[in-house]
């Protein structure tokens, strides 16, 4: 049965919205075909090599005993394996918190100048020529000065500026510090300056209207409305920043990813998940830590 | 640069119970205010004397905001003039209108507080357009005795005295709007503008409210201008009524003396306007 019906108000090209969105899950589902087309990508690739079955097996054989001390021949003047995990762990952290603090310097400072909110300006009457040519044309400059470095920063994985730092400075443990801050840095000026643009404004109009000048506005009607997401989203990165801080090891530089590469390589394998279960314990312990931060401040 | 000697050289006017400016007098002259070709306001005379209290009635979409908007320059008209204390709006610097403003209380509609930070945070973020950008972050973060005593003693007025270190979010809606009213008292206004300040709280908070904005700006020797959609609530609480329908104002007279059929005229809608209510 058909209800007679009213005729239907037009919705831009397409005849309804439904139509449109119809389109767009159906483009979406063609791109995943094509780029497994374009990879040639089968199934069949994951059917494991001669041996590489065996490896496997014997690996995840070790996950639930994991070593206690080292398989193989200790080495000379080595600490057990637990005090090595634990050293290695340490280490991993310590990079990560010097590369978070550094990223969260470029993240607070690019983020405040990549936002929208920064560079707001009430025009008023009697603006000079001098603050009027610093409104329109040094500030858009450096806005968008900002975001080319923003973008910049962020696309270069840290694992890419990690090796090209090795290369100009050797294994130097401020080169990895460096390396991690760059495009974290970057991520974080990113998603602050989006978090600023899109809180509330209502406090900031409040403020301007007492007569708070744009600084002010910014800092106490803006930056505090953006803050517990600011958080909550460092914290996630700091949790990242402690994977990216093990992978370094795989270059050299002494976090567990560095333990773990050579207890690989030597087929230690019950090392090898010692570590990871290190590594799985420093990224629980974490999150555990900003859950109740989380809940004490935000809540 | 020469340290500061701790605690001696304060924000002068955050010191005590700074005397409270003198009272405002606002006026506009023929304003008119075009959004995308629609009035908001037509050629709008208004005068309001120093320490006058004023109610501003009419439907949604008359017009109110915008005057109330006009008052303090955060809107600017498209024709006309708009003075405060006799200065012309437009013609003054961007720090004469940051200090006249900073003698202009606005309490708006959305309260307009920050939720996550504490009521006296809010209170002394009041008094930011007296302060040097620094002076704000040590106002805020490690407020003086003497700011938040003062900030206690504005919060106890209202009403939630008690409330002084809570969370804002964690006062229900009309604390919250005595938290922007002490925010505004904060900064020693001339005089206080009210924008529908009580859409958002039941009948009988709304009748104590307007009467605490009226008994404030008569021991402050405040001007007050409030507008109301409550014309009842208007007319018992004011003495001067001024009626806006469709950007122009139908009267400005004593409360006693808007006659009902007055009122009646102001508020029949035709019936376009029943679904075109952009205030």
């Amino acid at each position: 049965m058909r209800a007679e019906g009213v005729p239907l108000p037009r919705a831009g090209a397409a005849r309804t919205p439904f139509t449109r969105r119809r389109l767009i899950v159906a483009a979406v589902v063609l791109a995943a075909a094509l780029a497994a087309w374009a990879l040639d990508a089968s199934l069949v690739g994951l059917v494991p090599q001669a041996g590489g079955l065996e490896l496997v097996r014997d690996f995840f054989a070790r996950a639930l005993r994991p070593a206690w001390s080292y398989e193989g021949e200790a080495p000379a003047g080595a600490a057990p394996l637990w005090v090595a995990a634990l050293v290695a762990a340490r280490r991993t952290l310590v990079f990560a918190v010097a590369g978070m603090s550094l990223a969260l310097v470029f993240g607070a400072v690019l983020g405040f100048l990549g936002s929208r909110a920064w560079w707001e300006h009430e025009p008023a009457g009697g603006e000079s020529r001098l603050a009027r040519f610093l409104r329109r044309s040094v500030a858009p400059a450096v806005w968008s000065a900002t975001r080319v470095v923003i973008v910049g920063m962020r696309s270069v994985h840290e694992l890419l500026w990690a090796v090209l730092f090795l290369a100009a400075f050797g294994l130097n443990n401020v080169a990895a510090v460096v390396a991690l801050s760059i495009p974290y840095g970057g991520t974080l000026a990113k998603v602050f300056s989006e978090m600023i643009d899109e809180a509330p404004r209502d406090a900031a109009q409040a403020l301007r209207a007492a007569g708070a000048r744009d600084l002010q506005v910014f800092a106490v009607g803006l930056v505090p409305r953006a803050l517990p997401d600011m958080c909550a989203y460092a914290f996630y990165r700091f949790e990242c920043a402690v994977r990216s801080s093990a992978i370094l090891g795989f270059f050299g530089f002494p976090t567990l990813g560095y333990s773990i590469s050579q207890a690989f390589e030597n087929l230690h394998y019950g090392e090898v998940w010692t570590y990871l279960y290190a590594l799985c314990a420093l990224v629980i312990g974490i999150e555990l830590w900003s859950g109740a931060l989380r809940r004490r401040f935000v809540a | 640069m020469s340290r500061r000697t701790s605690g001696s050289s304060a924000e002068p006017a955050l010191r005590g119970g700074a005397a409270p400016a003198a009272a405002l007098d606002f006026r506009t002259a023929t304003a008119t205010v075009d959004f995308d070709s629609r009035a908001a306001l037509a050629g709008v005379d208004f005068h309001c004397g120093p320490g006058e209290r004023v109610a501003l009635v009419g439907p949604s979409g008359a017009g109110k905001t915008t005057l109330l908007r006009l008052l303090n320059g955060a809107q600017r008209p498209s024709a006309g003039v708009v003075t405060a204390d006799g200065l012309d709006l437009a013609r003054l610097t961007p720090a004469g209108l940051r200090a006249l403003r900073s003698r202009i209380g606005f309490v708006h509609q959305d309260l307009a507080l920050v939720p996550n930070l504490r009521v006296a945070q809010n209170v002394i973020s009041g008094a930011l357009g007296r302060l040097s950008t620094w002076g704000t972050l040590r106002a805020l973060l490690h407020p003086r005795r003497d700011d938040l005593e003062r900030a206690a003693a504005l919060l106890e007025r209202v009403g939630i005295g008690e409330k002084l270190f809570q969370r804002t979010d964690t006062l229900s809606g009309g604390q919250r709007q005595r938290v922007a009213i002490a925010r505004a008292l904060f900064q020693e206004p001339g005089a206080l503008l009210c924008d529908e300040p009580v859409s958002s709280v039941d009948p009988a908070r709304a009748r104590d409210t307007v009467e605490l904005l009226n008994a404030l700006a008569v021991e402050r020797g405040l001007t007050l201008v409030v507008s109301l959609h409550d014309v009842a609530l208007a007319q018992s609480c004011f003495p001067r009524l001024v009626g806006l329908r469709r950007g122009q104002v139908v009267f400005d007279k004593p409360a006693a003396a808007v006659a009902s059929a007055e009122l009646e005229s102001l508020y029949r809608l035709e019936r376009a306007e029943m679904t075109d209510d952009a205030s």
